[in-house]
């Protein structure tokens, strides 16, 4: 992995080869991965990787043309290549009046503690100990077991014409499993990730998986419907991910958006959910393998989206930051829906007929005006009765909004991280249960 | 000592190599510029085999990609990107080791080999049945992609002025508001040896244009969007410039502004026509993804999921009526994913997947081959970069047309009460490829033989075996046309595929439309 020194010598090569032409400004942007997985299947290890990527980008700006060549190669002639192929491209490229030009020198936020050495460094031995105990567990509970275990060492730089300059590295981990009872009717999962290795529990991993399959087993059929559901710190992510994709200014403001007001303008100060609904970002959330800058190296700030059940912000690229009179916002890293303070059994307590719900599957958009989405429950669903967990039952297709589980969701657990961001588990009510998977 | 590939042949494997690589090898030079890549095959694999390798292959991949994205009158995105590397795979031990830099040197070569193996022996501890390859002759050969006009050698000004005009020709139509046109090309150049003696070099092209139409009415708040259905293919410039995709400008932009006006579907169980610009993607997702045999055997479980049809299902499983044969294709022209080899170094074939509405094959690679107690591999295993490991992936699947020639509009003809669907919208599937819920481009009404109003807000939703058993009549043979993708993910990490589906006009009886219009909710 290149170190900030290495990095910063070729980046200023780079910008100098690539602006040396009169009025020519240019961005380069170096990213780098060096890391290992392990995948596992029927219990067994059936593949493993050790892999190293690097990508420079360059983009070259003559006034409003501009241009962006990529590529893996960093040997002089590689360089004076990609430089050379974007210069010719920004040339031929159609004037754009949305072209910004290069940033200058910005200050970001410090994300401490985000690379951790050990687990960068992670061997293809000590991968495929961690893994088998995951299959250990699987063999002694007499379930299929299949999982992928995976960590890498990361880095970002940008530099630019104008004095830009970012670096930021950091380490990721993640293992998550599926457990399959040998008759084909249960199925139970379990995930976690982080920066360190040493946040991830293997054994908790598998045992969760291991007793949601054998506890999903044979599954009843509910009918299809509306219930009040719980649902799992997974699935809240599952949702929650596609709420916060919606979240952009431009479409807003062009009224092709959830958060377009109608007759004009945006939802910014209308109070769409309940005051215990704050959705909000932490770029020096490390665990998070959150970054202080987006991908053009705008600087990103803890920012609250929703506050209190109101919208509070939208995300804004530069050129359209500018054209409306504020500042960009950058595309935000870090994500966080707050919490409360219930347990997941009082959540499950306070159900007279509901459905609990482990994770979600293949959501798509039906329709991007109401954030309308299908997809499926997998992996651990179960009917609640009377306060309390009584029965596996079949998944169902869900068409429904991730707009409507914040608005009518009466309680949460604390936020725990699930799908890269942190959520908590919540209660909801009237969810779109519309009609029967067999899938298992 | 730096060996050239003529001399590596012969030393490396059996003499028969040799003469069969003479003649080909002169075509190969006209792709291959640099010979010292035979060098940096031959350590690799030598390295390998000395560090404890039973089987090793070495592949050096060249990706280039080329996309062009705009709006309105504004070009926003102008974009070239290159990526060159050398991935090792071993067996060592019975398990598999896969190590990859984007370094192409012999000392590169010998380091990777040498990290693959490490791995490899590391994940032997760990398995109960030790990996097995089916046999597959050594084969020397050079596979391109049939083009005339290389899209990479097109001026940049040649394709933003027709995604421009394209664009001023929608907007022209009152109601439109925004039109984005987008243009994406890439090539993938391999070389593929292995240590059995294999060593094939391909160029595969790709060309992917396309645009979306926005309609958006302020007062009420409403949009509506249209994409044009042009299907990715692999191809050169060539198959752009035949394509309608300009002349289609107006008509796309026109049915944009009609959706947006148009009523809701009401829902309820109606006859479904699907032109081939939807039912690719039904075909892709629910025949193309069940008949993978590694995620029926479970490999894929704690990410795409598994399969209804498990081998005890093979040859007795009833998918569908008997007018349906699925086939299999890696050699279907102009097919995303077709090839002369695929990463194990198999040749390609076309085998059957459903013969008369019946399950009778599946998807394979040479690993997987004898788990079903066949002899080769179908040719299935893919690779997406130098960094990822190859593992099965989707060839083209198409449904074959039915033996008589009849038209969508035969089959509109021959419907009371049903929806049309064109081109391809949301789509969702479970884990186990059962409940299917897909949406479109545009929808028409059909009353007593005629397509009547345009609606909107449509899904349709099934269960698979249901669903292509109320399939009773499909399109001849001039109405077979390809759709496809040039991206499909599958495995972890998640690996993009290009792959393409076949298909005539289809109908089926009686299936579950939805609305899912909860505007004002």
């Amino acid at each position: 992995m290149q170190t900030e020194s290495q990095t910063r010598r070729l980046l200023d090569r780079v910008i100098m080869l690539a602006s040396s032409g009169k009025g020519t400004k240019a961005t380069a942007t170096l990213r780098g991965t060096d890391g290992g997985n392990t995948r596992f299947a029927v219990n067994e290890i059936t593949s493993s990787s050790d892999v190293e990527r690097l990508t420079l980008a360059v983009t070259v700006q003559l006034g409003q043309r501009s241009a962006t060549a990529v590529t893996n190669q960093l040997d002089d002639r590689s360089i004076d290549d990609v430089v050379g192929r974007a210069a010719r491209m920004a040339k031929l490229a159609p004037e754009n009046p949305e072209a910004m030009p290069p940033l200058t020198r910005q200050t970001y936020i410090a994300v401490k503690g985000a690379r951790d050495g050990k687990t960068s460094e992670l061997s293809p031995k000590e991968r495929a100990k961690a893994v088998g105990s995951v299959i250990a567990a699987g063999d002694a509970a007499k379930v299929q077991i299949a999982g992928f275990y995976e960590h890498a060492s990361e880095m970002t730089a940008l530099a630019s014409s104008e004095g830009l300059w970012a670096f930021h590295a950091w380490s990721s981990c993640g293992l998550s499993c599926t457990a399959r009872t040998p008759d084909g009717t249960g199925s139970g999962w379990a995930s976690a990730s982080s920066n360190r290795a040493a946040d991830i529990d293997a054994a908790v991993l598998a045992r969760i998986s291991v007793d949601k399959a054998v506890s999903s087993a044979k599954p009843r059929r509910l009918e299809p419907g509306r219930y009040t559901v719980v649902l799992e710190p997974a699935a809240v992510a599952d949702l929650t991910g596609e709420l916060t994709s919606q979240l952009g200014a431009r479409l807003a403001d062009e009224g092709r958006s959830f958060f377009a007001k109608p007759g004009g303008g945006t939802r910014i100060g209308e109070p769409l959910f309940p005051e215990t609904i704050t959705l909000r970002s932490d770029p020096t959330d490390a665990a998070l393998t959150a970054s202080p800058f987006d991908g053009d190296g705008v600087p990103l700030a803890r920012t609250r989206w929703i506050d209190r059940g109101k919208v509070t912000a939208l995300t804004y690229d530069r050129y359209w930051a500018k054209k409306q009179g504020v500042a960009p916002t950058g595309s935000p890293e870090g994500w966080i829906l707050d919490g409360g303070k219930a347990t997941r059994d009082e959540l499950i307590k306070g159900v007279k007929r509901g459905v609990l719900i482990t994770r979600f599957w293949y959501i798509r958009s039906l329709d991007p005006q109401t954030i309308l989405l299908t997809g499926l429950t997998r992996d651990g669903t179960y009917l609640i009765e009377n306060g309390a967990v009584v029965a596996p039952v079949m998944n169902f297709r869900f068409n429904e909004s991730p707009v409507q589980m914040l608005a009518r969701c009466d309680a949460l657990t604390p936020a725990v991280i699930a799908g890269g961001m942190r959520v908590p588990a919540l209660r909801t009510h009237d969810f779109n249960l519309a009609s029967i998977s067999e899938a298992v | 000592m730096k060996l050239s590939r003529r001399s590596f042949l012969v030393g490396g494997s059996a003499g028969v190599l040799a003469a069969l690589a003479g003649p080909r090898l002169a075509t190969a030079r006209g792709l291959l510029t640099d010979p010292a890549l035979d060098d940096v095959i031959q350590r690799a694999l030598a390295a390998a085999t000395k560090a404890g390798a039973t089987y090793a292959d070495v592949r050096i991949v060249r990706r280039r990609s080329e996309g062009l994205g705009t709006r309105e009158d504004k070009i926003t995105d102008v974009g070239a990107s290159e990526s060159y590397g050398l991935g090792v795979r071993v067996i060592s031990g019975g398990a598999w080791g896969y190590a990859a830099a984007p370094a192409v040197t012999a000392a590169e070569g010998e380091r990777l080999a040498r990290r693959a193996v490490a791995t490899a022996k590391a994940n032997a501890s760990q398995m109960k049945r030790p990996v097995v390859l089916a046999p597959v002759p050594a084969h020397v050969d050079v596979w391109q992609t049939p083009r005339t006009k290389d899209p990479f050698k097109i001026p940049l000004e040649d394709k933003a002025e027709l995604l421009l005009a394209i664009n001023r020709e929608a907007s022209k139509v009152k109601g439109v508001k925004y039109v984005n046109a987008r243009y994406a090309a890439n090539a993938e150049w391999k070389l593929f040896a292995s240590t059995e003696g294999a060593y094939i070099e391909q160029e595969i092209v790709r060309v992917g244009p396309g645009y979306t139409v926005t309609a958006v009415d302020d007062k009420r708040g409403e949009f509506a969007t249209r994409d044009h259905d042009l299907a990715p293919m692999q191809a050169g410039w060539e198959y752009i410039e035949q394509s309608s995709l300009l002349a289609d400008a107006r008509m796309i932009a026109e049915q944009a502004v009609e959706k947006l006006k148009a009523p809701s579907v009401v829902g309820g169980k109606r006859d479904l026509i699907l032109d081939p610009t939807n039912l690719w993607l039904t075909i892709h997702e629910s025949i193309g993804h069940p008949t993978e045999l590694d995620r029926a055997m479970g490999y894929e479980a704690n990410f795409a999921g598994t399969s209804f049809a498990t081998p005890d299902k093979l040859g007795k499983l009833r998918i569908g009526t008997p007018i349906l044969d699925f086939y299999a294709d890696k050699t279907t022209p102009g097919g995303l994913a077709t090839c002369g080899y695929d990463d194990d170094g198999v040749a390609t074939q076309r085998w059957n997947l459903v013969e008369k509405g019946v399950f009778v094959g599946y998807q394979t690679t040479r690993e997987q081959a004898g788990w079903i107690g066949e002899k080769a591999s179908r040719g299935t295993c893919y690779s997406d970069s130098y960094a990822s490991f190859p593992f099965q992936r989707m060839p083209n699947v198409s449904l074959a047309p039915g033996p008589k020639e009849r038209s969508i509009d035969d089959l509109i003809a021959a419907t009371d009460d049903g929806i049309v669907i064109v081109g391809d919208g949301s789509w969702s599937i479970d884990h186990q490829r059962f409940n299917f819920q897909f949406g479109g481009q545009v929808f028409w009404e059909v009353k007593r033989g005629k397509k009547t109003r345009m609606v909107k807000d449509v899904a349709y939703q099934a269960n698979t075996l249901e669903f292509w058993a109320a399939c009773d009549q499909i399109g001849g043979p001039r109405s077979w046309k390809l759709g496809g993708s040039m991206y499909d993910g599958k495995g972890e990490p998640t690996q993009i595929n290009a792959v393409s589906h076949g298909c005539p006009p289809a109908r089926f009886k009686k299936i579950n439309i939805l609305s899912t219009n909860r505007r004002g909710a």
